[in-house]
This record gives structure tokens, C-alpha cells and sequence, in this order.
């Protein structure tokens, strides 16, 4: 094992352990201006450090703080403390692990060595997933059984029948995809995505698999007990469900969790159905060739888009009310300034590559960069989903929950296939 | 005089209705609409940016009470106890004494409002004869660190300015 074997064995383990990690600010600060904005509110953001607000981030620094900082209760009437204390840590556990077979880019090749882009090197891809995200729910059972509380038990009895009955038409959705697809391996999967059907769309899974794709979404929200599939909380009618009895930190951590299983599910909805990292029409081979012209391409395209964002903040990084030497427009000027420096940052490297030898280890170091953020792009768009649905849409009765999974998703998942299998049987 | 009756539309009947995935769709392209359009720009939010713009208060809005006093500065009050018998929260407590100013016979000695107990349900006020009671300061924050400062006394209550002209208050229907 050479010196940049280890490196990279060590950056591609950083990535999948502290992206989601680092995406839980993103994702808590996303659904809760999110949210603000959707019903027409400014959301939180008047915490800030020295004036600094962020655009509302620095609250998320300030509930961190808070929650660390809060008593930790153990009620007397918890009879098994080491369930109650580690069932949200199965919860954080499972989740942060699940994302750890997503390819976050397409091997990299240097020096004619190839290196996998994922946290952990092994094939079975989304087998992994569905066992680990099936696990996670027990966690919310522990967390429920062990609260020794009518609504926790309620909360976590709610999850599990939930669990029971999306998992199937989930799993159904990946094996009408697995037919369309020929591996498991969630690379192999998004390295075919990167092809073109008729030459000219891009070979998505939510084009060859529409409904696969409904499916396996709705099933998704289930999974991560979101709106409108959050029975498991349920607070108009169970409090809180199966946090009810946790406090401080551990609280935090079944909502961290909550958010990580957020992002790992993005992130495999973007792997199996969105092409992953794959850019539309540019294949990782074709980027590696042409990586000078995209790079010279970015080089313009970088400014332009720095110039709207520079006349967005400062449009709505004011104070609207009449104020002398609104602190607000110094703030926003300095975010500007930062912003500028960042594209410039940003400009040089793109102009070290153009100076570099075309087809080279820089060409193949910047067609991983550039599909690590494509790829955590479209994550982030998927999870603004998410909140999208959850500020849109009420929560379901549990009744109709069960009768959707069972006589609408499941039939509809297993038509699926036989209808998928007889195309591909037809065509091949 | 028969009563009207209005048929309202049952909705969600259609199949296109019960198939979810439309109707879901045009509530999706509903919020993300409110969404855009304060994200573009978030002047258009309909909030208010509290601490710093406060609320207009009507002249009719019940705020924290204050005596009023007659011209000459003698106060209007003359301690009939009607207030303090009407308070269904029984936060005011009068003490009458003796008036030596020619106005009436009595004159209230010590007027103390509990706001921790008030309601502000404005019964005082309807039931002042003399009007010497308002509710009309345009006081609706009413905050303090400990539960002494909130029984307001005599001299705080006459201190206490209106917000309104007398026309105005007049104009309220008070």
C-alpha cells in the first residue's frame, strides 16, 4: 500500500462519515427557513455572533449549545437503562453507516490504479442500505418499549407496523430496478445512468422506472418517518411518540439522526433514480477528455452566477424597516466580499487545470470534484424535497396508511414488475 | 322564514381525486410558489419584525389601565368601590379616605391593580361612573424580573398618560 493509497482510503472514509454529519446544519437550517418561507414567515434568524446571522445558520449553533447544555433526565420508571440509553444511538448509528456504500463519484483512476469512490469497498451496494435502514427502526422500537410510557410504546408500535408495510413495496421497487439495472453494486448502477437512451436523454432511473420511482419515494418518507408518514410521532395525538420520554442530548441525537437517515435516503433516491454523480449528457470519460473546455466553460460560468447571488443578498440582506446604518447592509457586503474571494479561489484552481496536461491525474482529480458536487448537488435538492412535502402535505390517518401500502403500493409494485421484466426480456 | 341552506361541493370523489398524485402536485406547486416568491424576495413576507416595528394599537384595545384626574390635577376617582366589586379577577383593592378638596366626599387613599392577576377583561372600566378608570395607555408589553413590579400603585396609575386625544377616545365608543 503506497502513501496515496492510504490517503485516499482515509479521505474517501472522512467523506462518507462527516458529509452527513455536516449536513445535518444544512438540513436542520433548509427545513426551517424552509419552512418559514413556505408559510410566508421569515423562519429563524435572528441568532447571530458579532451581527453575523448567516442567513439564520448560527441558530443552529445556538441549539446546539442548548441542548448540550441541558439536563440529561432518566426517569425513575425506566426499567432497562441500557435500551433507553443506547436506542438512539442505533438510530444515529445505522443512519450515519447507511450512507456509507452511496458512491459519491465514479472511480478514480490515477497512475493506473483505480480507487472506489465510497466509504466502504464492497459490492452488495443497496442490499446494504435496505438492512441497515430496516434497522434503524428498531432503535425507534427500543426507544418506545424501553420509555415504559403509553405514547412512546404507541409511537414505536406504529413505526414498526409502518416499517413492515413499506419495506415490501421498497424492496419490490429496487427489484423491478435491479432487472432494469443487471447489478446491485450502486456504481455499477450509476455508471449506467450515465448512458443515453435514443441517444439523447439521459439514462435516468426515474425515466426508465416512473413508477418504480413514485414508489420507492413514498416508501423513503416512510422509512425516515417524514410527513406524511410521521405517525410515529404523531404530536396531536402521542406527544411527541417515541422520543416523548428522552431528553438533551439524547433527544439531539435521535434528531440528528433523523436527519442523516434524511440525507442517506437523498442520497440513494439520487443514486438509483437521478444518475448519482453523473452529469446529464457528460459521462465521466467524455468529461475526463473535454476537462479543459468545461473547466474554461465554469471559469465564466462562476462569476456570472456570483454576480446574481452578490444583487440577491444584497436585496434581502436588509432590514425591512427604516433604520439608520442598517448593520444589515455591512453584514451582506462582507458576505459579498467572502463570496468574491471564494470564486476567485475557485477561478485559480480552474485555471491551474487548463495549464495542466490534458488526460492527466489534474483531469482526473477534477472530474471527481466536479462530480462530488453534482452529486451532493442533487442531494441537496432531494432533501429540499423532503421539507417541500413535509410543509405541503398533512399527515396521513393511520388507516389509510396501511391500506396505501398494502392495496395500492404493493400491487403496484409487483405489476411493475412483471411489466419491466417483460420489456427487458423483450428487448434483449 | 325558512332557513337558507347552501350545498357546499363535496371534493375528493373524482378518481383523478382519489388517485392523490395530481391533487398532491397542485399543492406542491402551491407552496413552492409562496416559497419562490420570498426567497426572491423576502420583503413579501407577511410578518411583522416585532421588537423593532411594533403593532398600531386601535383606540378601542384594551392596554394597561391608568386613573384619569379632573383638570386642576385632583383625581376623578372617588373610591365607590364599583371597579373593585366588579373585578371578576379581584385584582384591584382600594382604600378609601376623606376628600378635603371639595370635589365629593371620598378619594381613594391607596388604588393597587395586580397585573399578574388582571384579565383585562375592561369591567373596571364599564363600570366606572366617573370614567376615572381607562384601559386606553396603548401599554400591551407589560414585562418586568419580579412579581412586586407588576402591583401598580396610585401614583403610577395617575402618572400614566393616555395615548389617545380625548376626541378619539370619545370617537371608540368608550
Amino acid at each position: 500500500m503506497s502513501l496515496l493509497d492510504i490517503l485516499l482510503v482515509a479521505i474517501r472514509v472522512a467523506f462518507a462519515a462527516f458529509v452527513p454529519l455536516c449536513f445535518i446544519a444544512v438540513c436542520v437550517w433548509m427545513e426551517r427557513r424552509g419552512a418559514g418561507f413556505f408559510q410566508d414567515r421569515a423562519g429563524p434568524n435572528r441568532a447571530n455572533i458579532f451581527g453575523f446571522r448567516a442567513a439564520g445558520l448560527v441558530q443552529n449553533l445556538a441549539d446546539g449549545a442548548k441542548l448540550f447544555f441541558k439536563e440529561d433526565v432518566i426517569s425513575d420508571h425506566i426499567q432497562h437503562k441500557f435500551y433507553f440509553v443506547i436506542a438512539p444511538l442505533i438510530v444515529f448509528f445505522t443512519a450515519v453507516v447507511s450512507f456509507a456504500v452511496v458512491p459519491f463519484a465514479d472511480t478514480l483512476v490515477l497512475n493506473g490504479k483505480s480507487y472506489i469512490m465510497q466509504g466502504i469497498p464492497i459490492d452488495i451496494g443497496i442490499l446494504w442500505f435496505l438492512a441497515l435502514a430496516g434497522f434503524g427502526v428498531y432503535g425507534i422500537i427500543l426507544a418506545g418499549w424501553s420509555s415504559t410510557n403509553k405514547y412512546g410504546l404507541l409511537g414505536s408500535l406504529r413505526s414498526t407496523a409502518q416499517v413492515i408495510s413499506y419495506e415490501i413495496p421498497m424492496g419490490l421497487a429496487i427489484v423491478s430496478l435491479l432487472v432494469v439495472y443487471g447489478t446491485v453494486n450502486l456504481n455499477g448502477m450509476a455508471q449506467f445512468q450515465g448512458q443515453l437512451l435514443f441517444g439523447f436523454i439521459p439514462m435516468w432511473g426515474i425515466i426508465l422506472q416512473p413508477v418504480g420511482f413514485l414508489i420507492f419515494v413514498i416508501a423513503a418518507f416512510a422509512e425516515t418517518n417524514r410527513t406524511p408518514f410521521d405517525l410515529a410521532e404523531g404530536e396531536s395525538e402521542i406527544v411527541a411518540g417515541f422520543h416523548v420520554e428522552y431528553s438533551a442530548m439524547k433527544f439531539a441525537i435521535f434528531f440528528m439522526g433523523e436527519y442523516i437517515a434524511m440525507f442517506a435516503s437523498s442520497a440513494i433516491i439520487v443514486t438509483l433514480y437521478f444518475g448519482g454523480y453523473q452529469i446529464p449528457f457528460l459521462s465521466t470519460d467524455t468529461l475526463i477528455t473535454y476537462a479543459k473546455p468545461v473547466a474554461f466553460l465554469l471559469m465564466l460560468g462562476l462569476p456570472a452566477g456570483m454576480y446574481f447571488f452578490a444583487g440577491w443578498i444584497r436585496k434581502n440582506n436588509v432590514s425591512h424597516y427604516p433604520r439608520k446604518n442598517d448593520p444589515r447592509v455591512y453584514e451582506g457586503n462582507i458576505y459579498i466580499k467572502g463570496f468574491w474571494g471564494l470564486v476567485i479561489l475557485l477561478e485559480l484552481i480552474l485555471f491551474a487545470i487548463l495549464l495542466c496536461k490534458s488526460g492527466g491525474a489534474a483531469a482526473h482529480i477534477f472530474v471527481v470534484l466536479l462530480q462530488i458536487c453534482t452529486f451532493l448537488m442533487k442531494v441537496t435538492m432531494m432533501i429540499f424535497v423532503y421539507i417541500w412535502v413535509r410543509w405541503t402535505l398533512p399527515r396521513f390517518r393511520y388507516d389509510q396508511l396501511q391500506k396505501i401500502g398494502w392495496q395500492v403500493l404493493l400491487p403496484a409494485a409487483l405489476l411493475n414488475i412483471f411489466i419491466t421484466s417483460a420489456f427487458v426480456v423483450a428487448l434483449s | 322564514m325558512s332557513a337558507k341552506v347552501k350545498t357546499l361541493e363535496r371534493k375528493g370523489s373524482s378518481l383523478a381525486e382519489k388517485i392523490y398524485f395530481v391533487e398532491i402536485f397542485k399543492g406542491m406547486a402551491t407552496t413552492f410558489g409562496h416559497f419562490w416568491r420570498n426567497l426572491l424576495d423576502n420583503s413579501n413576507l407577511y410578518v411583522r419584525h416585532y421588537p423593532e416595528v411594533e403593532p398600531e394599537i386601535p383606540v378601542r384595545w384594551r392596554g394597561r389601565h391608568r386613573l384619569t384626574s379632573h383638570e386642576d390635577g385632583t383625581v376623578k376617582c372617588v373610591a365607590c368601590f364599583m371597579c373593585q366589586t366588579n373585578c371578576p379577577a379581584e385584582c384591584i383593592s382600594i382604600e378609601a379616605g376623606e376628600r378635603l378638596d371639595d370635589k365629593a366626599e371620598k378619594m381613594p387613599v391607596k388604588f393597587n391593580i395586580d397585573l399578574l392577576e388582571c384579565i383585562y377583561c375592561g369591567y373596571c372600566v364599564e363600570a366606572c361612573p366617573l370614567d376615572a378608570i381607562r384601559m386606553d395607555t396603548g401599554i400591551y408589553s407589560v414585562t418586568d424580573n419580579n412579581r412586586e413590579s407588576f402591583v401598580l400603585g396610585l401614583e403610577e396609575l395617575l402618572q400614566t398618560p393616555g395615548a389617545f386625544s380625548e376626541e378619539e377616545y370619545k370617537k371608540g365608543g368608550a
